[in-house]
């Protein structure tokens, strides 16, 4: 009798610690906090921050992934080929469980436009879910590795791919494609988790039952109401190549039982080619994830002209703002300003620019109109300067972190700013769909990179810090009040929560362009991990070992990163630290 | 017609008035300059230098202050001219883009609801009556937009927007040119300005807003094949297919068209044949390239073509 | 002048001139013969892995496929930017795909090289265009790609576009070997 209560007593503790020390998603939790709620690092002791172990994935381009933790157990997800590997995290040391090899089809790096990256898998009820570049998804067995089933979502010589982790939601496996550079129409997907089978499909682009925009739909603002309005604000035919396709960050709100999403930009980037808002490409979505319906949008950026689009990760957090408590939705966006939503009602609260821009004037508060600034418009044969943001954006796909104790958001960006071109284009598919080129640059003033924190209450910077390169990977935000980032350069960094101070940092063997997580060992103690292997569109110079003479390389990117390669190399290593 | 003296709209009319003006005027200078040149040449000698000096000059004094009447008023002319060709009323214009390539016009009608927006080449469809506001751009180098008939030239210049207005007020059939060098076939860089009563204009625009039709025919189904998944896709575009291509006309209503290659040749079955199999004899140069194609090929290809009604 | 001079002058003059009727040489009706490569391989000798420098001519021992003709390299340039070899290469920098500007070549660097690589496509990415772009065009692009890295000769590779300026103009362009990778 008393070996039972004290087995049950610890089969709940262990449940209860899996529960808090696990990272089972890339996003830490459904609202996208990226918060971990562990103490045992704290500002005082995070000097003393060691390695534990590290391990080489054996691949060399952009590491974007996070590894996830569950059960025991920490995946990791590779870039091209995709691999998968799985880590006992019970037991000292890098002991490997099982290697999953799902075999991509090789074509499909021709048509990754940000490097051949995986952003990581998730992990639900002992099966571990991934998607790999050439269009498929995986549901893996998280004991043994072994695939339980696999269903494609489409063709490479479409020109779509996917990059994105996964959001296991009820039951379901919820990912979007990648492709707007390609002309690929977007779309986010919801699969069976059981079973693989495609649940439901809602597009970025086209009639209101291929958006799935129906009954229960409630229009906010001027600009959503219609029918069809998928097809209406685009010319003839042009929807189906319409791009709004990029698998940027899913959340989820249990309690309002919404999905939130992003689409990404309206294709092709000439935007002289697709006369009309272009909807509903860099929009906010919140659907039901039963079905996919939609139950509020909100065009952040219509007629996207910069290539910008909306697939920047949305954090759920419910904060006092306009009188009363709220359920809101923070949404630091390409077009550099900081979104505060009621993910409610889908009310826009705020606005705000944490970035100088050029290419428009702010939101209008009444309508949610983006005021553009039409010097910035592009014209056939002209050359447009100072464009602010750049299409890279004020902030791209690296997710920003929230801490609750704190109550700051801690964004990782950007500043650039870029001079365009467009010209004419014709889509071919399996091609790029583009008809724009870019060189960019640090914005004046401003070196590369960026990182700080947000005080959505107070709608301002608490602190920033300045990086030499673009900050390209995630956030980390723990309950002991210290805040992870990792740099290009990379220098995996510790600073503390409220005021920025560095406290600690650690030099990889390749710059950092992952999300850093952390999780609580078999041994009780917490640890940090991280994968380091410079990539992604950023470090494309580096991980496709680019010629920097030609500024408009990497879609503009060859201009601003010159210093790149002298600063690291290709690398592909995971690093886990713990305190001593 | 293609003559600027046949006036058919309010901008070419006002130029061709200028135009005769300038004739009779300078046609009657150059009589009185015969006259007296040849009183010049055939007058006996008079006796007196001094009077014949005084005389000639007193002519000579006459000569300048009537040319310089007759200039200023040449001027105050062409001053005029220019006022009435920007006054053109423009309410209720048609907007339309034209944008010029090496050798060929690509025509965008425009409209406030993007949906409506439809794309055409080398022919410009235009309601009899109503004023037509063209944006001009250009692609490459610098071409010359020149419709006789209806307003005089503007050019094209790569990096600039510039437009024209004008209105034509006969229904009808207006030949335009290229009107300034743009290489190898400048010569063959034609299209047509058709007025239509309004009606019968808007039933063209409607029809042209239709996306292409499915050929039901084996043959124009096969040669459909062959136009997807051969070359013609990358550079041309079928609204209502997956060809969306921006380098060469659309070719969503091409049957429709009364010339091939931008007034080259007649838009019949043995000139399309002869087009898609060798453009380089037709018209060397051209960016369309020669294909090579088997018999039954090309009749599947040119079956096709004629469905795109 | 004396007669002498003059008759120096006329073959002076024509000596200057003749060479650009093969820069200019514009044939419309005839698809040019891919190079025999083995007879050029025979004629050339191996490649040096240095600069060719700018003027050094590569002839084709048969065919007439022609890389020091004006013409067709500057339409080479036209096709790569229209059939969107731009998106994913950029100006000979590269991005999603390869540079074609250094002096790395991962399917190799001869005009036979790189008409396969845009015919058949590639097993990491690159598509195939087989039935898509005529041959002809083909060559030219090839021969375009090939002046991106200063492979082509200077004096006919093409000059800076209409457009957003990547880096050097085609005909300044020579490969970048390792060992001047910028560091």
């Amino acid at each position: 009798m008393r070996v039972a209560v004290l087995l049950s007593l610890g089969l709940v503790c262990s449940l209860a610690t899996a529960a808090t020390g696990d990272w089972p998603m890339a996003a830490h939790d459904h609202a996208g906090t990226r918060y971990s709620p562990l103490t045992e690092i704290t500002q005082a002791n995070v000097a003393r921050l060691t390695l534990a172990w590290s391990f080489s994935t054996g691949t060399s381009k952009g590491q974007e992934g996070a590894p996830i933790v569950a059960d025991g157990t920490m995946f990791v997800v590779t870039p091209f080929p995709d691999r998968v590997i799985a880590f006992d995290v019970t037991r000292p040391g890098a002991h490997v469980k099982w290697t999953f090899e799902p075999k991509p089809d090789p074509h499909a790096q021709g048509v990754a436009c940000c490097d051949v990256v995986n952003r990581g898998a998730a992990y639900d009820q002992g099966r571990v879910f991934l998607a790999t570049l050439d269009d498929q998804v995986l549901a893996l067995d998280a004991a043994s590795g072994k695939e339980l089933w696999r269903t494609s979502l489409g063709e490479a010589a479409s020109g779509q791919s996917i990059t994105a982790a996964p959001l296991v939601v009820k039951g379901k496996v919820v990912i979007g494609n990648d492709g707007a550079e390609f002309g690929v129409r977007g779309f986010i997907a919801a699969l069976d988790a059981a079973t693989g089978r495609e649940a439901w499909r809602a597009y970025s682009t086209g009639p209101d039952a291929d958006v799935r925009i129906g009954r229960a739909f409630v229009p906010v603002r001027e600009a959503e109401r219609g029918a069809d309005l998928g097809v209406s604000t685009w010319p003839p035919g042009a929807w189906q190549i319409g791009g709004g396709a990029e698998g940027g960050w899913i959340s989820y709100d249990p309690q309002l039982d919404l999905l939130y999403h992003g689409t990404g930009g309206p294709a092709p980037r000439n935007a002289l080619q697709r006369a009309g808002d272009n909807k509903w490409t860099a929009t906010l979505f919140a659907r039901r994830p039963d079905s996919g319906d939609a139950v509020w949008a909100y065009q952040l950026t219509p007629h996207d002209r910069h290539g910008y689009g909306a697939g920047n990760e949305s954090v759920l957090v419910d904060l006092p703002l306009h009188g009363r408590d709220r359920k809101v939705l923070l949404h630091a966006d390409r077009n550099g300003y900081v979104y505060a939503m009621d993910r409610a009602s889908g009310e826009l609260l705020s606005a705000d620019p944490f970035v100088a821009v050029t290419t428009s004037h702010g939101v209008d508060a009444a309508t949610g109109a983006l005021r553009d600034d039409k010097s910035k418009d592009p014209q056939l044969s002209r050359l447009v300067r100072e464009v602010c943001p750049a299409s890279a954006g004020a902030k791209n796909w690296q997710p920003a972190a929230w801490s609750p104790r704190t109550r700051l958001l801690y964004v990782p960006h950007q500043n650039l700013c870029e001079d365009t071109a467009v010209f004419e284009t014709s889509h071919i598919a399996g091609t790029p769909y583009l008809g724009a080129e870019s060189k960019m640059h640090a914005a004046p003033g401003e070196p590369l990179g960026g990182f700080f924190a947000w005080d959505p209450v107070a709608r301002r910077k608490a602190w920033s810090l300045r990086e030499r390169f673009p900050v390209w990977g995630g956030a980390l935000a723990t309950a002991g009040d210290v805040v992870f980032y990792g740099t290009m350069d990379g220098w995996l960094k510790a600073v503390d929560a409220l005021h920025g101070r560095e406290l600690w940092k650690f030099k990889a063997a390749s710059g950092i362009v992952g999300q850093p997580v952390s999780y609580l060992g078999g041994d009780g103690h917490q640890y940090v991990a991280v994968l380091a292997g410079v990539g992604g569109w950023a470090g494309l110079v580096v991980s496709n070992d680019l010629d920097t003479r030609d500024a408009t390389a990497a879609r503009g990117f060859a201009g601003a990163m010159k210093d790149l390669p002298s600063a690291t190399n290709r690398g592909g290593m995971l690093y886990v630290f713990r305190l001593p | 017609m293609n003559s600027a003296l046949d006036t058919a709209g309010p901008q070419a009319a006002a130029i061709g008035q200028l135009w005769w003006l300038m004739l009779w005027l300078c046609a009657a200078v150059f009589a009185a300059v015969m006259v007296f040149v040849g009183a010049a040449v055939w007058r006996r000698r008079r006796a007196s230098v001094a009077r014949t000096e005084r005389r000639l000059g007193l002519a000579v004094g006459a000569g300048i202050v009537l040319s310089s009447l007759l200039l200023c008023g040449l001027l105050a002319a062409s001053v005029m001219t220019d006022r009435t060709l920007s006054r053109l009323p423009l309410e209720g214009a048609l907007q339309v883009r034209v944008i010029a390539h090496q050798w060929w016009w690509e025509v965008e009608y425009e409209d406030a609801q993007p949906a409506r927006i439809f794309r055409t080449a080398n022919e410009l469809f235009v309601p009899v009556g109503r004023p037509v506001v063209v944006t001009l751009e250009a692609d490459d180098v610098i071409h010359s937009f020149w419709v006789p008939s209806l307003h005089g030239k503007k050019d094209l210049i790569p990096g600039r927007t510039s437009t024209l207005e004008f209105r034509a007020d006969q229904p009808g059939r207006y030949i335009g040119r290229c009107a300034e060098y743009c290489g190898l076939q400048h010569a063959f860089m034609a299209y047509d300005v058709v007025a239509l009563a309004p009606d019968r204009y808007e039933q063209w625009a409607a029809h042209q807003r239709q996306p292409a039709s499915d050929p039901q025919e084996a043959t124009a189904l096969r040669g459909r094949e062959l136009f997807l998944t051969g070359s013609c896709m990358l550079c041309h575009a079928v609204q209502g297919t997956s060809a969306a291509g921006r380098h060469a006309p659309d070719l969503t209503h091409f049957a429709t068209r009364a010339h091939i290659g931008a007034g080259r040749i007649a838009n019949t079955r043995e000139a399309l044949a002869q087009w898609i199999e060798d453009p380089q004899r037709l018209k060397p140069g051209v960016n369309m390239p020669t294909h090579h194609l088997p018999a039954d090929d090309l009749a599947a290809l040119v079956a096709y073509l004629e469905t795109l009604r | 002048m004396s007669s002498a001079c003059r008759s120096a002058a006329a073959a002076l003059l024509l000596a200057v001139a003749l060479p650009g009727c093969e820069r200019e040489a514009r044939r419309f009706d005839r698809m040019p013969t891919p190079p025999d490569e083995r007879a050029q391989a025979d004629a050339l000798g191996a490649r040096p892995a240095g600069p060719p420098g700018r003027g050094m001519r590569e002839r084709a021992a048969a065919g007439d496929y022609r890389e020091d003709n004006a013409y067709l390299l500057s339409q080479g340039k036209m096709y790569y930017r229209w059939f969107n070899c731009v998106g994913c290469h950029a100006q000979g920098g590269g991005g999603s795909g390869p540079a074609l500007s250094d002096a790395s070549w991962a399917y190799g660097h001869s005009p036979g090289d790189i008409f396969t690589t845009i015919m058949d496509g590639r097993p990491n990415g690159m598509p195939s265009f087989r039935g898509r772009i005529p041959e002809e065009q083909a060559w030219e692009i090839a021969a375009y790609v090939r002046s991106l890295s200063g492979l082509a000769p200077g004096d006919a590779a093409t000059n800076r576009g209409d457009v957003l300026s990547g880096g050097q103009p085609e005909y300044l362009r020579e490969p970048l070997r390792p060992q001047d990778k910028p560091k």
